[in-house]
């Protein structure tokens, strides 16, 4: 491909600044786990200091990040993304972003889920991430609330929800039919798209997704550009794209073809010193970057100006291509495939079969006054959310702390219940949070989706009825109590009370649910607790942390790579062992008195909250019921947990 | 790679040289023998990177595929490594003795830590074949009934003959010495290379059909328009023999002598009888200063020493360079850093103290009535070699040796042919067809390039040997 340098040449002078072309610029969704802590502090360093964005990976950040430093820099990244791990997703963390990444998939290996090798899974690290020490990190190739374009929807009003002034971007790869999904995605109000292109996110992917798995992304961007414009949706959406966009050249490339923002990984960590060693894998990062071994870290020889000067160079780089077309602004630039060629020069027997004329069509506008650049933003509809009104009722507690009782109906068109509010919070509250109970919300009737995501510590929601889907998504110290309506006459254990997907991604709070959960009941649990009577299939799925108590049945596929946490389980039946996917854990019995201990508290707990009946039953004959509790115990997270009194016992000694 | 956290666990440790004291009594190699367990933690240290530099342009101009042999003799498997050896390099045993390392210089590993010992690897390969019987000459294809010259037994001259030997063709070796192999016999002296290496490197071409004929100058002894005419390709690897003289008033005083003629007259002698016929330029109880600062001058420094000089001084025109890169010269160059080299570790041992003298520029010799030299007379000069006044010397000297490196070949064979030369006075073609201005006539390495290393020859050599192929075959299988 080459220029068409049809158009009068304008002076540089004229083209818009180097300074201002920068901001366009991300660095790519590396995590901090996958790269060490001074590589990816030093990108962020970087990207703050030209007004760019860096993008935290799906590792999450440490909170200590947020703060700006003396010298007036900051660490922190202004994308956070959220990938189906949801490593580190907790309400500060969202709080924090200017941007909220939702990760489908990555360019490189779209399907597959970011993978980090146990050996690079540090103290540290499994912190940030909520994980456990030593145990990889595979993340799950689906997101576990996405099953559908409403699900994503959800999924972005529950993001949006969760920090009203950041953009809600979706990554999505280069796939034949990007477009399509692009469209489908716009319409569920994200605000920002990333075409992720099949060259990038190489260090971490599988030889074989490397080299069979995704499409480049000039397909991808071309593709999306003229499905949106099409449709007239493209002035909702700003759009991205990246995967080994290295030059000047190629951000004018992807800026004619429609792209408006551009992400590079590679290249900016190369001025960083990487020597593309292909170890990112194991550990050995001789320069200091893909690493986590304390000795290979302190040879990191990176600096922000280094990756500073290398954008700057290449906005140059564009500016000189700018001016040659005769264009001023970036905003021209966009979709101007008219300026595009496919290069003469080439005359090769293989280049014969292609044909560009697809990628090289200009966007057909069928929609009168359509723009084909980010002019609109969306509607999220955040001014209908019942928080509004939760907020203002609760401003004594986020002004000065006071305790605050809200009572109200609540029906399925109430969405995200408390997210907004635990937004307030974590803002009033410089991430603290509240002390328990602050806020307790009293909610009668039929609780829509979401109710409670990444619910702030010293917020309880008490609901007398029912709810759907994703209660307690990623709940972050919040307390959620879901009961029957006292004047009902069934029996509460054997009918279900909650939605699928609850408490995934949860990171500490605790939720009592006097009834059955349906599906993917604490899938991805890294620390809160959870008692429930009853769960549907892949209970405790992928879950690394917290307390699960189930008094009833659970359905198959249980615990499948819990590598932990601990769920315990009132097996009435005795038929539980059957149920599990054992691959990580093992069933153990109830007998030490701490086990026994954190049992009976939280079973007491359920029964005080909701009035369980089988709590109930259980407390009642403590002895005999304790006796059938089967002990759901991580092999890994024993390990740790061994290493840990250990440990202790050591420092004990050397204490005495 | 082997392990891949070797590097972290292991640190550099080249193989030593003999103690000083002990081996400047003797010209015989200054090396001790290998240690293969050592040689393996050596090779574990490797990294197996993504982008392996030291097989690379800044790296190994054959592209020895060092990262698998590293490995290969971290499994001890030294069959496999030697082959993988041999497919780049023909003379691994006199590049992994006198070879400065690029290879070492571009290691990814030096960007943070000191670099993989390859040369102390590459080195222990091919010793190990040697001893355990597996070098043996190289097969021929079937004759295409070709008949080649080349001309110069230097390591590019005897690279290509084995190249075209074992693409079928008739190749003759023409050397105007009295031994074969160019800098490699007479050049390079026996501590660093032995000589007995070098033959038995030959002995084996000799075996595999290659012809050689000594004490052929061609275009003095030989016409070489004739051997165009009874050849189909004709390869000059002549090397660029002609020195750097340094021509300052005194220059004709008794006592000052070019670097080859010191060295190739000891090697000479030695070689014919020991040192016994009296043969070569002693510098016994002599005060030798080396003038030059490169590899060359401490093959004089060492071999001075080996006589029994009674002091020994070294000038170097440059600055002392720096311990560590400097700014300017970052990694994958070849780091212009300090370094000890053999000789210079024996002069010191033996007199206590370095005998390089830097920024030091001669200005006159000194000789006594009888035309003797006595002395030279110098100035030191900062670092754009601009004289600093007032700081004229004089040094006490009765021997003088001048190692300021060559220039470009000596210019008769291309005046027999007629053929073009450039304007640095080297033979005039490129590094793409290595064809001169004259048919069937081509050069490669230091009489086409300028004087360079051994390994860049080798490559040239290997090259030029795939071109004359190509010319002659229409396609080459040759690398």
């Amino acid at each position: 491909m080459d220029f068409n340098e049809v158009n009068e040449p304008c002076d540089i002078s004229e083209v818009q600044p180097a300074s201002e072309i920068v901001k366009i610029f991300c660095t790519g969704a590396m995590s901090y786990g996958s790269i060490s802590a001074e590589s990816h502090e030093t990108l962020a360093i970087a990207m703050n200091r030209i007004g760019g964005k860096s993008n935290t990976g799906e590792g999450g950040e440490d909170p200590l990040r947020f703060e700006p430093l003396p010298n007036g820099d900051s660490k922190r990244s202004a994308i956070k993304q959220v990938a189906s791990g949801r490593f580190g997703v907790t309400i500060w963390y969202l709080a924090n972003a200017d941007e909220l990444q939702i990760k489908i998939v990555q360019g490189a290996k779209p399907g597959e889920g970011g993978e980090l090798p146990g050996g690079k899974v540090d103290k540290t690290i499994a912190a940030i991430r909520y994980s456990t020490p030593g145990v990889g990190l595979i993340s799950p190739p689906p997101h576990h609330d996405i099953y559908s374009i409403e699900d994503i929807a959800q999924l972005i009003h529950d993001l949006k929800n969760s920090n009203p002034s950041a953009r809600i971007s979706v990554k999505l790869g280069s796939e034949i039919g990007v477009g399509t999904i692009a469209a489908g995605v716009t319409k569920a109000k994200a605000d920002h798209l990333v075409i992720a292109g099949h060259d990038g996110g190489t260090g971490a992917s599988p030889l074989t997704s490397i080299k069979h798995a995704g499409l480049p992304w000039e397909l991808g961007i071309a593709e999306t550009h003229q499905t949106l414009v099409k449709n007239n949706l493209r002035s909702r959406v700003v759009l991205q794209t990246d995967g080994q966009i290295k030059t000047g050249r190629d951000v004018a490339m992807a800026l004619l073809l429609g792209a408006e923002e551009i992400g590079f990984a590679t290249a900016p960590l190369v001025t960083l010193g990487c020597i593309m060693m292909r170890k990112c894998h194991l550990n050995t990062c001789p320069v200091g970057i893909a690493t986590q071994d304390p000795e290979l870290r302190k040879k990191f020889s990176g600096s922000p100006e280094y990756v500073v000067n290398y954008f700057f160079m290449v906005a140059e780089e564009l500016r000189l291509i700018m001016a040659k077309l005769g264009i001023r602004t970036i905003k021209e630039m966009v979709g101007r495939v008219d300026l595009l060629k496919t290069r003469d020069a080439i005359n090769h027997w293989k280049a014969r079969g292609l044909d560009f004329s697809n990628i090289l069509m200009p966007a057909e506008i069928v929609y009168e006054d359509t723009q084909v650049y980010q002019t609109i933003k969306q509607d999220h509809g955040l001014d209908k959310a019942l928080d509004n009104y939760l907020i203002a009722q609760s401003q004594p507690a986020l002004l000065r702390g006071e305790k605050v009782r809200i009572e109200h109906d609540i029906i399925n068109i109430n969405r995200v219940v408390g997210t907004m509010l635990s937004h307030e919070v974590a803002k009033a509250t410089h991430g603290k949070l509240l002390p328990d109970d602050t806020i307790h919300v009293k909610l009668t009737g039929s609780a829509g989706q979401s109710l409670g995501a990444w619910l702030a510590r010293g917020i309880t929601l008490e609901v007398e009825g029912d709810c759907n889907d994703f209660v307690g998504k990623g709940l972050s110290g919040g307390k959620i109590i879901v009961y029957p309506p006292k004047s009902s006459s069934f029996k509460s254990e054997e009918n279900v009370l909650i939605g699928n997907v609850v408490m995934y991604g949860a990171t500490s709070g605790e939720s009592y649910f006097r009834g059955i959960a349906a599906e993917r009941f604490c899938v991805r649990n890294s620390g809160a607790n959870a008692v429930v009577e009853g769960v549907g299939d892949h209970g405790c799925e992928y879950m690394t942390g917290g307390r699960v108590v189930i008094l009833g049945n659970t359905g198959r596929n249980f615990g499948a790579g819990m590598s932990g946490g601990i769920a315990y389980v009132w097996d009435q039946g005795g038929n539980f062992a059957r149920m599990c996917n054992t691959e990580t854990f093992e069933l153990e019995t109830v007998e030490v008195t701490a086990d026994i201990d954190e049992l009976r508290t939280l079973i007491e707990k359920h029964q005080k909250y909701t009035g369980s009946k089988v709590a109930e039953h259980i407390l009642a004959n403590w002895k005999t019921e304790l006796a059938r509790f089967v002990k759901v115990m991580p092999t890994d997270y024993k390990r740790v947990l061994n290493e840990m009194s250990a440990a202790k016992v050591a420092t004990a000694a050397v204490g005495s | 790679m082997g392990k891949p956290t070797g590097f972290k666990e292991y640190e550099r440790k080249t193989e030593p040289y003999r103690d000083p004291v002990v081996r400047i009594v003797d010209f015989n190699e200054i090396y001790t023998a290998h240690d293969e367990t050592h040689l393996k933690t050596q090779g574990a240290r490797c990294m197996d990177c993504g982008v392996p530099f030291c097989q690379s342009g800044n790296g190994c101009p054959v592209n020895n595929l060092i990262p698998e042999w590293n490995d290969l003799v971290y499994n001890g498997r030294w069959r496999d490594a030697l082959d993988r050896l041999h497919s780049t390099n023909n003379f691994p045993e006199f590049t992994g003795r006198v070879c400065p390392a690029p290879c070492e210089g571009a290691c990814v590993l030096g960007i943070t830590s000191p670099a993989v010992t390859i040369k102390n690897i590459e080195a222990a390969i091919i010793d190990r074949g040697f001893d355990e019987g597996w070098v043996t000459p190289k097969p021929t294809a079937d004759s295409t009934g070709k008949k080649i010259a080349v001309i110069g037994s230097g390591p590019c001259g005897l690279a290509a003959a084995e190249q075209l030997n074992t693409a079928g063709h008739k190749v003759t070796v023409y050397e105007r010495a009295d031994r074969l192999g160019g800098l490699l016999m007479y050049g390079i002296p026996n501590m660093k290379l032995d000589k007995h290496i070098v033959e038995r490197r030959i002995q084996l071409m000799r075996d595999a059909g290659v012809e050689f004929i000594v004490n052929a100058d061609v275009g003095k002894d030989i016409d070489p328009a004739k051997l165009v005419a009874d050849n189909d390709a004709v390869l000059l690897a002549t090397g660029a023999t002609l020195a750097r003289d340094l021509p300052i008033p005194g220059r004709d005083a008794k006592g000052i002598h070019l670097a080859m003629e010191f060295l190739t007259a000891n090697t000479k002698s030695l070689l014919d009888s020991g040192l016994e016929d009296g043969a070569y330029i002693s510098a016994k109880d002599k005060t030798v200063i080396v003038i030059g600062g490169g590899d060359t001058g401490a093959d004089c420094i060492g071999t001075s020493l080996r006589h029994g000089c009674k002091s020994l001084v070294n000038f170097e025109l440059l600055p002392k360079p720096p311990a560590e890169r400097a700014a300017n010269n970052p990694w994958p160059l070849w780091p212009r850093i300090y370094r000890v080299d053999y000789a210079h570790a024996e002069a010191a041992a033996q007199y206590g103290d370095d005998p390089r003298v830097y920024s030091i520029m001669s200005k006159e010799f000194l000789k006594d009535a009888d035309g003797n030299l006595t002395g030279v007379v110098t100035v030191n000069v900062d670092e754009n070699i601009k004289e600093i006044p007032g700081s004229e010397k004089t040094w006490e000297a009765d021997l003088i040796l001048l190692s300021m490196g060559f220039l470009q070949p000596e210019h008769y064979i291309n005046k027999a042919l007629g053929m073009d030369i450039d304007e640095r006075g080297n033979f005039r073609a490129t590094k793409q067809d290595y064809r001169t201005s004259v048919p069937k006539v081509y050069a490669a390495a230091d009489c086409r390039r300028g004087q360079d290393l051994v390994v860049r020859a080798i490559n040239e050599g290997r090259e030029a040997a795939r071109e004359i192929d190509r010319d002659l075959m229409g396609n080459t299988e040759l690398p």
